[in-house]
């Protein structure tokens, strides 16, 4: 699968577990490697890649972080968007 | 700038002790930020509560640590504290600075944040206190830009730390400060992108007198020992009778095993009951000194007390060689993170999934055999499990 | 000064590098002699000298810090570290600042110049160091007693025990301002807890936006929350309650903050060395005092009244908790006068091994 193709299987993955569940690192590597057949590794990789750019990112709340999708407030303040 | 009156605040200005208040009021003089705290925290003072809310959702573009989110709940009557949040900045292993570097950090942060510090933060990182959302990437940048970098937060490896060791005690059995720095680097990636189900920590003391209270705060303690005896300079001992010390009541009479005998001219060690606590050797340290191979005993699991009650770290590996580049450990550590991240609940620590899990399981699962200096005595109950392979040959 | 830009703050940033090796900092007496000492030597509560193999010495002054510093306060000490020190200074793991210099006749002057600038030498020792505190109202959402302004009035009361007087073995006190303990309080011989005392009010509402019922639950170790399909939230059983406040971390609108209820316990007897008796946690002393800001007199008697107890009973070399462990607790209730309470005897994790299975105790 393009990294392209896995990031954007990623980014649903997390979309649809929004205000349901936080979701961890483990549970979206699992989840989407088991989905998608990927190694756990590659997606690993690949949802790294996200973060860094923005794409997602780490939250923290509840006494524990997890993976989410960032606001737009949060965008704007890195720069990402205008 | 707003001038607070803080009749209560004022109170803690008065006495011996360097007072925070003082150190608040310096801060507000050039920080509109810091002002704003000493004007909420006065508040705190009259109303007997805190005005914070639950950390948020704040960090640096792809760390998931080293930010702690922090709002004021009563933006509008503070609006410096509004955001204030936390960047912890990991510190050089054992605390030691020169002073252009730290000052460096100094300038940056009357820039980028509220001029307020802590000197240190419990788990060891220097804490920024009171930095505004838009500060954190032009600060970070530049504290990365001359070569430090943030520490752990989260879910997360949080920063090791390490009494000072080697660099100058005479007790340091291993090289406390290297294994920290080793370790800190290894596992950036760990310490900044929380990957498991709750925070880990590593704390390495070169010694059972344990200045960074690694047994009872990391759930991975390192602690520096030794296998040889105990050498003991008898003219040594013998300064220490002539400048009044009472060897058979401070030292003899103490001696945890019984291990130790005195005439009155020569100290004598039976090194094969001696558990190594380090009582004698602090006490009569120009005559007592460990020899032979020197390393440092593992053990895994202390916690403060939520949820279910306090851990301190229990014996895993009694002894183990500690020479770089440490593979032997990392080795192990890594074994432990996988069965960790693979069978805890979120917000489990490795203690306590030991305890839930039985110490068997955990044993096995990272290669260790059992030994008896795992255990203070063996169970008291007549119910143990069994496995196959225990029963295979009738063993 | 200027704040970067977007785009500068972009093309510098490196991620990763970790903090600067340890090495750019030492002092050269320091860096020479690594791993290399033979002895030290206490000279004063403010002031040790350790000697090298090599005959090196290098002496140190401790002082005494409140953790929280203004970067213009920290410069003062850096001023100090460059005049005496050739531009080295450090931190110690109970937040005191040591001073290292190979000329013994700037012990003195150091001393002097950190107590000019408001930091008292003291806490090497047979004696009290500082203490490890939390952040308290300062700077934490869950903090039911304020940290600084505690220890401030505790250490006001107790400086002697800093800066010139002795006791019989070193004394480790700590402060939490609530039960997450960021601090070592749970090993250490003297210590303050910030508890609370009533069951915690539910924001139905925002539980139901801003929580995951299961998690929240789950956080209970007494089993006392449970889901309220209804409300969609949850509810307390307030039998089973212990107000340690982990719903409220992982669930903002259950809150646990109650002004009048909330307070401080004492704890005593823990230590974290294996020396003697090996390391143990604190236990209870006082179940509650009330937060009485600014400075908390209650507290502070009561402290005092341990410590001065201890100074007064143990033997040299005893670890408070070596002390009791020595008189048995019975004593340790008549000595200090303080009253023993049904909080005093464990219902949780550890009560099966508090339980006295012996007939042999003293009145």
């Amino acid at each position: 699968m393009e990294v392209k193709e896995l990031q954007d299987k990623i980014y649903a993955f997390v979309q649809a577990a929004k205000g349901k569940k936080k979701l961890k690192e483990k549970d979206i590597i699992k989840g989407v490697s088991a989905d998608t057949g990927e190694t756990p590794d590659a997606v690993k990789k690949a949802m790294r890649e996200m973060i860094d750019v923005g794409r997602l990112m780490y939250s923290y709340g509840g006494g524990s972080s997890s993976v989410e999708i960032p606001s737009e407030e949060y965008l704007r303040e890195k720069g990402m968007i205008k | 700038m707003k001038k607070y009156e803080t009749p209560l605040l004022d109170e803690l200005e008065k006495g011996p002790w360097p007072s925070f208040v003082k150190e608040m009021k310096t801060a507000a003089q050039k920080s509109e930020m810091a002002n704003d705290e000493l004007g909420q925290l006065e508040k705190s003072y009259k109303d007997r509560r805190g005005y914070w809310k639950h950390g948020g959702i704040v960090g640096v573009l792809g760390y998931g640590g080293g930010v702690i989110g922090r709002y004021s709940s009563l933006p509008n009557e503070f609006p410096g504290v509004a955001h204030f949040h936390t960047v912890r900045i990991n510190q050089p292993s054992g605390m030691f600075y020169k002073t252009d570097a730290l000052r460096t950090i100094l300038d940056l942060w009357d820039e980028y944040g509220s001029g307020l510090t802590n000197m240190h933060g419990s788990t060891g990182d220097m804490v920024m206190l009171g930095c505004r959302t838009e500060a954190l990437e032009p600060f970070f940048a530049e504290v990365t830009s001359r070569g430090w970098d943030l520490g752990g937060s989260g879910s997360a490896l949080r920063t090791p730390a390490c009494c000072l060791g080697k660099a100058r005690c005479e007790w340091a059995n291993i090289d406390t400060m290297d294994i920290c720095n080793h370790l800190t680097q290894m596992y950036q990636d760990y310490l900044h992108r929380p990957a498991w189900p709750y925070k880990f920590k590593f704390k390495v003391a070169g010694c059972a007198v344990d200045c960074v209270a690694s047994i009872a705060r990391a759930d991975c303690s390192i602690i520096g020992t030794w296998k040889g005896k105990i050498a003991v300079d008898q003219a040594a001992v013998k300064d220490y009778a002539k400048g009044g010390m009472d060897i058979q009541a401070e030292i003899v009479d103490m001696c945890p095993t019984g291990c130790m005998s005195y005439d009155g001219g020569e100290l004598k060690i039976d090194d094969a009951n001696c558990s190594r606590c380090m009582h004698c050797i602090s006490k009569m340290t120009k005559a007592l000194k460990g020899t032979g191979e020197k390393g440092a005993s593992i053990l895994i699991g202390s916690k403060a007390p939520i949820v279910v009650g306090s851990l301190l770290s229990w014996v895993i590996v009694p002894f183990m060689k500690m020479e770089p580049p440490y593979t032997e450990f990392t080795e192990l550590v890594e074994k432990i993170w996988e069965w960790w991240d693979d069978n805890a609940k979120p917000r489990e620590r490795i203690g306590e999934l030991i305890e839930m899990k039985g110490m068997r399981s955990f044993l096995e699962a990272i290669g260790v055999e059992p030994q008896a200096q795992q255990v203070f005595e063996p169970r008291k109950d007549p119910f143990f499990f069994w496995k196959d392979e225990d029963l295979n040959g009738n063993k | 000064m200027a704040w970067l830009t977007e785009q500068e703050a972009k093309a510098k940033r490196k991620t990763d590098i970790g903090p600067p090796h340890y090495s750019k900092m030492l002092p050269p007496v320091i860096a020479k002699n690594y791993g290399k000492w033979k002895y030290h030597e206490v000279l004063t509560p403010g002031s040790m000298v350790h000697v090298a193999e090599s005959g090196d010495k290098v002496y140190t002054v401790r002082v005494a810090s409140p953790r929280l510093l203004a970067t213009s306060n920290i410069r003062i000490l850096l001023d100090i570290a460059d005049k005496y020190c050739d531009g080295y200074i450090r931190w110690t793991t109970r937040n005191n600042v040591e001073f290292m210099t190979t000329k013994e006749e700037n012990v003195a002057q150091i001393k002097k110049a950190a107590q000019d600038a408001g930091y008292p030498a003291g806490g090497i020792g047979p004696g009290l160091s500082n203490m490890v505190h939390t952040q308290g109202w300062v700077h934490c959402h869950s903090a039911c007693t304020d940290a600084s302004g505690l220890v401030k009035a505790i250490m006001d009361e107790l400086f002697p025990y800093f800066n010139e007087k002795r006791l019989p073995a070193k004394t480790r006190f700590a402060l939490a301002c609530c039960v997450n303990m960021c601090g070592a309080v749970h090993c250490s011989d003297l210590a303050v807890v910030a508890i609370h005392r009533k069951v915690p009010e539910i924001d139905h509402d925002n539980v139901k936006n801003m929580c995951e019922i299961p998690t929240t639950v789950s956080a209970c170790p007494t089993r006392a929350i449970s889901p309220d399909p209804a409300k969609k939230s949850i509810k307390i059983n307030p039998d089973k309650c212990m107000y340690c406040g982990n719903c409220f971390t992982v669930c903002p609108p259950i809150n646990i903050h109650n002004p009048e209820q909330d307070g401080v316990a004492i704890v005593v007897g823990g230590k974290v060395g294996s020396l003697r008796k090996g390391p143990s946690f604190s236990k209870l002393a006082i179940p509650y005092i009330k937060n009485n800001p600014p400075r908390w007199p209650e507290v502070v008697d009561a402290v005092k009244n341990i410590l001065d107890t201890y100074a007064k009973g143990a033997r040299k070399h005893e670890r408070l908790g070596e002390w009791i462990d020595r008189i048995g607790w019975e004593a340790f209730f008549r000595e200090t006068g303080i009253p023993f309470t049904y909080q005093h005897i464990d219902d949780f994790t550890f009560a099966r091994d508090t339980f006295r299975t012996s007939a042999a105790f003293k009145w």
